[in-house]
């Protein structure tokens, strides 16, 4: 029983994680809040299942199709709404990103309808390990997670932009002072988190439904484990996540269903009391 | 002299109500409750700097107790509106002493999980609750010096006269030294508390302000919509005032209210389609944050002065 409960939740603190790590990515470089993150996810799972309908292919072909689109569609957002304000008070850009949450919400309603859809990623069955099941497309979501992780670090840690965007992360001003175009870095930040957020979108679509009203939970999710983890801090958005999904599920079969989610932000806020800038965050950050 | 010209229009208002058909009571009613509301948003936003997107949840609190207290204790209106202001004004000095002391984008997050831990608490409590089919045919407040509140129009006289008072209340409060510390904990911290300002006192007593004039709207909001749900407090409520506040102008009074009139009366007798009005909401954000960041209160405000300042030269040349 507890070895299920432990393999349930290292799946939903996977989905957690994937969630939070183009939000997280998001405000490290750019220090922006993006209250619109959870609609663009939703926007990926309704991409997906378009390109899925539209081509007549299977969702792991349609799936980095629609992640390129939505990286379009998010570096789209950044230029017409958040960079005017880039240089006005956070406060701004925090207005504005939620202006556009929105928008995308009520979009989505008129285009594709408040019913909820079922998206096939085409693959059955499950596997045991002694006395626990995982289904197989639970099984690609901690896959997916762990690939995307390791794709990020290798463009974070190895590439020319990734050290580029860790240095816009480090100080702007210092970045633009040795010639770096801030400004296209950050573009190429909100097609990274677009994209991310696509993946994310696509495995809750597939594994739970795809509905306009899906982006609401991971947004809040994502709000907890970043502060869990720490603003900006792509390790520990992973830590947090698979904190949140473990705390989530244990609360959620031994305490009270119900109440799980009151449960995980008490958590929220009883380490925000302890640590005011997170837990992995520094002491002066 | 500034409080004079603002107790005219309502006095213009309550003389106005009577000749007025029942449903453009309602919807001046509905625009005067969310002015109540957005006030109280205005004087975080405006006036302590700070997005509380969990203000929402302080409405939810003074509007459930005070209506739980009528219902399962038989406390009327009247008994049962203190206490509930004070459960609300209580819950938010404790919530903001815990959150006032972090910085930037955390207060706002958390004040987030805040608003959602209360939603979550009312659909999820069934038994005291009802849960998400929430409570249902409140009645409208009991009769007290002699007067009645079962019609529409007397409704809208006690909305009318909380409003008025909650105006007065603030114009007096911005303009003393407590609304002063807000605007100096506002524009700098630092040199706010170099100078000695006590900041997280103020900043407290600013939260628990503004969930008091938030909990003055939700006492009147359940007899009004006579039905309450946890939907009904959901982000999109707190993000609806903040919409208003914006709109109407942050850093004055008359801005929040304007915003009301503006996003409330002015989409109803246009009949908006409640599909559309959402995105009206998201992107006259957008806009306003971007071109008039100082409201249509700011917008409007150069006109006007240019206005009475010719007409006083035409004046002085006559």
């Amino acid at each position: 029983m507890l070895e299920q409960q432990i393999a349930n939740s290292l799946v939903l603190g996977s989905i957690y994680a994937l969630c939070a790590l183009g939000f997280t990515l998001l405000f490290g470089v750019a220090k922006i809040i993006n209250f619109a993150y959870g609609e663009l996810l939703m926007f990926g799972a309704f991409f997906t299942l378009t390109a899925m309908n539209f081509m007549k292919v299977g969702f792991f072909l349609a799936l980095p199709f629609a992640m390129l689109i939505l990286a379009a569609f998010s570096v789209l957002i950044y230029l017409v709404t958040i960079r005017p304000v880039l240089r006005g008070t956070p406060l701004q850009s925090l207005l504005v990103t939620t202006g556009v949450l929105y928008v995308l919400h009520e979009l989505a309603i008129i285009i594709w309808g408040t019913e909820p859809r079922q998206m096939d990623m085409g693959i059955e069955g499950a596997i045991e390990f002694g006395a626990v099941i995982v289904t197989y497309p639970r099984l690609i979501a901690i896959g997916t997670m762990l690939l995307l992780v390791l794709i990020l670090y290798w463009m974070l840690y190895k590439l020319r932009i990734g050290k580029a965007l860790r240095a816009v992360a480090q100080n702007r001003a210092g970045a633009e002072a040795i010639g770096l175009n801030v400004n296209r870095v950050i573009c190429f930040a909100f097609a990274v988190s677009g994209a991310m957020a696509c993946a994310a979108g696509a495995l809750i679509g597939a594994l739970y439904a795809t509905e306009p009203s899906m982006g609401g939970a991971p947004l809040l999710k994502s709000f907890v484990i970043v502060i869990l983890g720490g603003l900006g801090n792509v390790f520990g958005a992973i830590v947090g996540g698979l904190l949140i999904g473990i705390a989530e599920t244990l609360t959620g079969s031994y305490i009270s269903y119900a109440f799980k989610d009151v449960f995980t932000f008490l958590i929220m806020i009883f380490a925000l009391i302890l640590r005011p800038n997170g837990l992995l965050g520094g002491r002066n950050q | 002299m500034k409080s004079i010209s603002l107790i005219l229009p309502a006095i213009f208002l309550g003389l106005l109500a009577p000749t007025l058909s029942e449903y453009q009571i309602y919807l001046l009613s509905l625009t005067l409750l969310w002015s109540i509301l957005a006030l109280g948003m205005g004087l975080i936003l405006g006036y302590a700097g700070e997005v509380n997107f969990g203000q929402a949840g302080f409405v939810a609190i003074s509007a459930y107790v005070s209506t739980l207290l009528r219902t399962k204790l038989g406390f009327s209106f009247w008994e049962a509106a203190p206490i509930a202001l004070a459960t609300t004004v209580g819950c938010a000095a404790i919530v903001g002493s815990i959150t006032m002391r972090l910085r930037g984008p955390f207060f706002v997050l958390v004040m987030l999980a805040f608003g959602e831990i209360v939603r979550l608490i009312l659909s999820n409590w069934q038994s005291m609750t009802n849960g998400p089919l929430g409570l249902r045919q409140i009645a409208p407040p009991e009769p007290i010096f002699g007067m009645n509140f079962q019609s529409k129009l007397s409704f809208f006289y006690l909305i009318l006269a909380v409003l008025t008072l909650v105006i007065i209340a603030m114009i007096r409060l911005v303009n003393s030294r407590m609304g002063r510390v807000f605007v100096a904990a506002r524009e700098d911290e630092l040199l706010a508390e170099f100078l000695g300002v006590p900041l997280m006192k103020s900043k407290v007593i600013a939260l628990s302000t503004g969930a008091f004039v938030g909990a003055l709207g939700g006492l009147l909001l359940a007899p009004f919509l006579t039905v309450l749900s946890p939907s009904q407090f959901s982000m999109f409520a707190a993000v609806d005032m903040v919409v208003m506040v914006i709109v109407g102008g942050a850093g004055t009074i008359v801005g929040p209210i304007m915003g009301a009139i503006f996003l409330v009366y002015v989409p109803e007798l246009l009949s908006f389609s409640h599909e559309i009005r959402p995105i009206l909401m998201g992107t006259l954000l957008i806009l306003a944050t971007m071109f008039i960041p100082s409201g249509l209160a700011g917008f409007f405000t150069p006109y006007i002065d240019r206005f009475i300042s010719r007409w006083k030269t035409k004046k002085a040349s006559l």
